[in-house]
């Protein structure tokens, strides 16, 4: 039945993104160095009484777990910082970030985070146009030129890590006079909302173009062999012998099919895409997410990182959840 | 009107060319009369802009644009008019009297006066109050600004009239003109209390922009982790620089920074790696200036060693011929090479070159010599067992811990280098980086109820334009404060008041002598390198830029603001019109999408024809 298959998967989503909210609690205070020393950082001349109101104040003198066992024996400590971290998270509120003073966390990543999604979304739109267009037809006519020169250039694409891509069209886009860093020109005004527009445009190209083209070796590459795979399926061969167009076959019944491990790859991949921000954004000063990450740890802005890291794993489910639902919608024998 | 496979792929192909095409601006961002804008990057990132929780070179080159000084930095840094116009002080040297300039103006408006001047060191004084009498002491948020006024001995400020200001001093010196300490506006920051500005309460005084000064450039804008954005303070009392407008963007990447510099975007760099510094000496319209660190990079030991309370592997490390001995065993110059890439010089004494009124460089250098300091070692009883291993004086081998926090990465060059030196002279090193936060935590001493777990750590100091801060660190009053060392010599800490009170630059240039001498011989500190700051700018927009000082420094982010306020307009023409290669390039993209399309269609029919 379709409404079990859903809950079932629901259910699945759920029970990890729970999983994910404790393991970030755990993660966290298991690193090195106190949280207070790093609120204080580079203070060398520090009174204990200060250490002692930093902590007060960010309830760090609570105890970790609800049960405390110590010289009186064993009880239950209600107010202890795990409760207190996951009633907080549960209603969206993340923390104060320790680098940004008085500013929440949610705040700080609601500001980080639509410049990430407008360059990975549009990346991987492009990419997907591309990629799926250039595997489907090398697929479809394995063996010839487009084939050969397509399948190098993937291949080369997917081997390329995602820093090297954007130092070399750093480097290419320099000397075309494009902008190479930042999302519009620091301190710019614009007469109008063109103008600005054609400013984000601009600086949008060359980070884009890298995760395009880091992404499209590897959509290709799925798509042609999953083409190739689904192309020597008897069906084909009798919808060629009924006589329907070449396209019609690749459009309604091969593609269909094919569709199906790329559906799963764009899914997996969200989460190497991630990694893949951070070192992206890096190169051309994209003030996205990955940003954000590599100044918190550098930092070692603890309510950041962990508002960043459960929005990242909680993304890499869902996307995991809209594969398994789409893969549903597309694959009648999965539903059941 | 049926078409192929071929020819919708390719124009599926095509339309993702016109998405790119469609990305090249087809309008200009700004306008025709545009502010000229001097655009610096670097790669330190600003963290809040209170002046008061400064840490950072990047933080201080911040509030300088903003605030006056009471005293500058000329371009050797020596005193110029700043807040005040010019300064006397009375005959026993303890009384200074400030002229605060006439018909001056905060960016707002309001008229800057003497009083605003008080107040703003009233407020060093106040916090000091506090200090002494509350048990673990009150800073001013991150606590570097106002040691300025109290090691300067400024123990009362007043201001009888609008142009004058009344400095006393406990101790006669002349530290005073040369105070890293902002003048505020009275107006703007007396509604705030002093919890609030120490940054203690629940609501820190964040100073957000607009910010309110004196100096040449107002912050106006400011994105944390990309820019802040400075305009031109219309009230400035001092010369006009070309810039109508500043900008300080945070780079996380040191090759996009330089890139930037080469295309244009920005105009001045600092940070850049010594490889690409080689690169940038041979490009057009580029300087590339190797500044003189004011700083040095140093192995400082636990001279407490594994004395009650404090927790070091060996009494070895309480021994100056120990330590003495071992820096036989360091090759500065080779540190200099692999760490830095040759962009440095090999350290000697706790007072770097860059100080060349009071740098001395000490008698009876350490050459690198390994068995030199194995006979020293022999000498000073250290003896060798069976495997070869050095003893102690309790006949425990030695084995010492290097470690480095892990914001100054660089280090880690440093450790292997020295780990395979000191294997040669019998002794062990563990060698391992430790989180910043954390390290902090080990190095305290038994007075501040820290463990000073620690046998040896690498790490520097930036300084002053004058030597007593760096001087400083290295005194047994600083133990529990400064001094990561725990070294105590009285003679030292005679000296060093001497020094500080001492006007006649002869006597003082002796006791500073005497000084490095006894830091050398007892190392408590043996010094690695003192670092090469590489910066790099254009000389195609702006002209005139000026190293401060003349020698061996840089023209931006040295002491003060004068170095923006010196700049002329070099640019000659309007500049390459760069929306061209732009639209060039999306178009190129489009049309080559198109005609490949059209040749890809034209070039084979579909072999089956479908139609039957």
């Amino acid at each position: 039945m379709r409404g079990s298959y859903v809950l079932r998967r629901l259910g699945v989503a759920g029970a990890t993104i729970v999983a994910i909210v404790l393991f970030n609690f755990v993660l966290f205070r298991l690193m090195p160095g106190s949280p207070e020393r790093i609120l204080l950082r580079g203070i060398p001349n520090v009174s204990a009484e200060r250490v002692e109101a930093i902590r007060d104040r960010w309830g760090l003198n609570d105890p970790v777990l609800p049960i405390v066992i110590d010289d009186a024996g064993v009880r239950f400590a209600a107010d202890n910082q795990f409760f207190k971290y996951v009633t907080a998270t549960a209603q969206g509120d993340f923390g104060l970030s320790f680098v940004a003073r008085g500013q929440e966390v949610r705040d700080v990543l609601g500001q980080h985070l639509w410049p990430t999604l407008l360059l990975f979304g549009l990346g991987e739109v492009v990419a997907i146009i591309l990629g799926l267009a250039l595997g489907a037809y090398s697929g479809w006519r394995r063996g010839g030129p487009i084939d050969h020169i397509g399948n190098g250039v993937s291949l080369f694409l997917y081997a390329t890590p995602y820093f090297l891509l954007g130092m070399m069209l750093l480097l290419v886009g320099a000397a075309i006079g494009l902008p190479t860093f930042g999302m519009l020109t620091a301190g710019a005004s614009y007469p109008n909302i063109f103008a600005r527009l054609g400013d984000l445009s601009a600086h949008l190209f060359l980070p884009l173009a890298t995760v395009s083209l880091g992404l499209v070796g590897q959509y290709a590459i799925v798509m042609r062999s999953s083409i190739v795979e689904t192309l020597s399926e008897d069906y084909v061969t009798t919808a060629r012998a009924m006589g329907l167009r070449d396209g019609r076959i690749l459009r309604a019944h091969a593609l269909p099919n094919a569709l199906l491990p790329t559906v799963s790859l764009i899914a997996i991949n969200l989460g190497y895409v991630i990694a893949g921000a951070v070192t992206v954004e890096v190169v051309y000063n994209w003030p996205g997410l990955g940003t954000l990450t590599v100044e918190a740890l550098g930092a070692r802005d603890y309510p950041v990182l962990q508002g960043v890291f459960l929005l990242l794993s909680i993304t890499v489910v869902l996307a995991n959840l809209g594969a398994d639902l789409v893969y549903g919608l597309l694959d009648p024998r999965v539903r059941t | 009107m049926r078409s192929s496979i071929r020819a919708r792929l390719a124009a599926a192909a095509a339309t993702v060319g016109l998405i790119f095409a469609g990305l090249t601006p087809s309008f200009a961002p700004v306008a025709a009369a545009d502010p000229l804008v001097l655009r610096a990057g670097t790669d330190q990132d600003l963290q809040v802009l209170n002046p008061f929780n400064s840490i950072l070179v990047v933080d201080f080159e911040v509030f300088t644009l903003n605030y006056d000084l009471l005293v500058n930095f000329g371009p050797d840094l020596e005193p110029a008019p700043g807040f005040a116009e010019s300064w006397t002080v009375s005959d026993d040297g303890l009384t200074w009297t400030f002229k605060i300039r006439e018909g001056m103006k905060w960016s707002d408006g309001t008229p800057a006066t003497s009083e605003d001047a008080r107040w703003s060191y009233q407020l060093a004084l106040d916090a000091d109050a506090a200090s002494q009498a509350s048990e673990d002491g009150y800073y001013l948020a991150a606590g570097y600004l106002e040691p300025y006024l109290l090691n300067a001995g400024v123990s009362a400020v007043s201001a009888p009239d609008p142009q004058t200001l009344v400095v006393e001093t406990s101790f006669a010196n002349q530290l005073i003109l040369q105070a890293y300490f902002p003048i505020l506006p009275k107006h703007v920051w007396s509604e705030y209390s002093m919890d609030d500005i120490a940054m203690y309460s629940e609501t820190p005084f964040l100073n957000e922009p607009p910010v309110v000064g004196t100096g040449p450039y107002q912050a106006a804008e400011w994105k944390p982790g990309e820019f802040i954005r400075y305009v031109r303070n219309p009230n400035y009392w001092g010369p006009k620089g070309a810039a109508d407008e500043v900008i300080l963007l945070t780079f996380e990447d040191a090759d996009t920074m330089v890139q930037a510099l080469k295309t244009g975007q920005v105009d001045y760099v600092r940070g850049v790696q010594p490889a690409q510094f080689d690169a940038l000496k041979t490009e057009k319209d580029i300087v590339a200036v190797e500044g003189i660190s004011n700083g040095y990079s140093e192995i400082a030991f636990n001279t407490k060693g594994n004395t009650e309370g404090y927790g070091g592997s060996t009494s070895a490390l309480t021994d100056p011929k120990f330590r003495s001995a071992l820096g036989y065993a360091i090759d500065t110059a080779k540190l200099v090479e692999t760490t830095l890439g040759g962009y440095g010089v090999p350290g000697d004494s706790v007072v770097p070159p860059f100080h060349t009124r009071w740098y001395d460089q000490p008698d009876n250098l350490r050459p690198f010599d390994i068995e030199e300091a194995n006979r020293l070692l022999d000498e000073a009883g250290y003896a060798r067992d069976g495997d070869g291993d050095r003893l102690d004086a309790e006949g425990n081998k030695i084995v010492l811990r290097v470690t480095w926090p892990d914001s100054e990465a660089e280090h880690e060059t440093d450790a292997q280098l020295i780990q395979g030196w000191w294997e040669q002279l019998g002794i062990g090193v563990d060698a391992y980086v430790t989180e910043e936060g954390k390290l902090l935590e080990d190095l305290l001493p038994p007075v501040s109820d820290g463990p000073a777990d620690f046998d040896i750590e690498l790490w520097g100091w930036v300084g002053d334009p004058d030597p007593t801060s760096l001087l400083n660190v290295l005194r047994t009053e600083e133990i529990g404060n400064f001094s990561d060392s725990f070294w105590s010599n009285e003679r030292y800490d005679e000296l060093f008041l001497l020094q500080r009170a001492e006007s006649d630059e002869a006597a003082r240039k002796a006791q500073i002598k005497e000084m490095q001498q006894i830091a050398y011989d007892e190392a408590p500190y043996l010094i690695m390198y003192y670092d090469a700051e590489l910066h790099a700018y254009r000389t195609d927009k702006f002209a005139g830029w000026k190293d401060q000082p003349t020698e061996g420094g840089t023209p931006l982010f040295g002491y003060g603001s004068g170095g923006y306020n010196v700049l002329t307009d070099a640019t000659t023409a309007t500049g390459i019109d760069s929306q061209l290669p732009l639209m060039l390039a999306g178009l190129g993209v489009a049309l080559l999408i198109i005609v490949l399309a059209l040749v890809v269609r034209r070039r084979r029919r579909p072999a089956a024809t479908e139609e039957e």
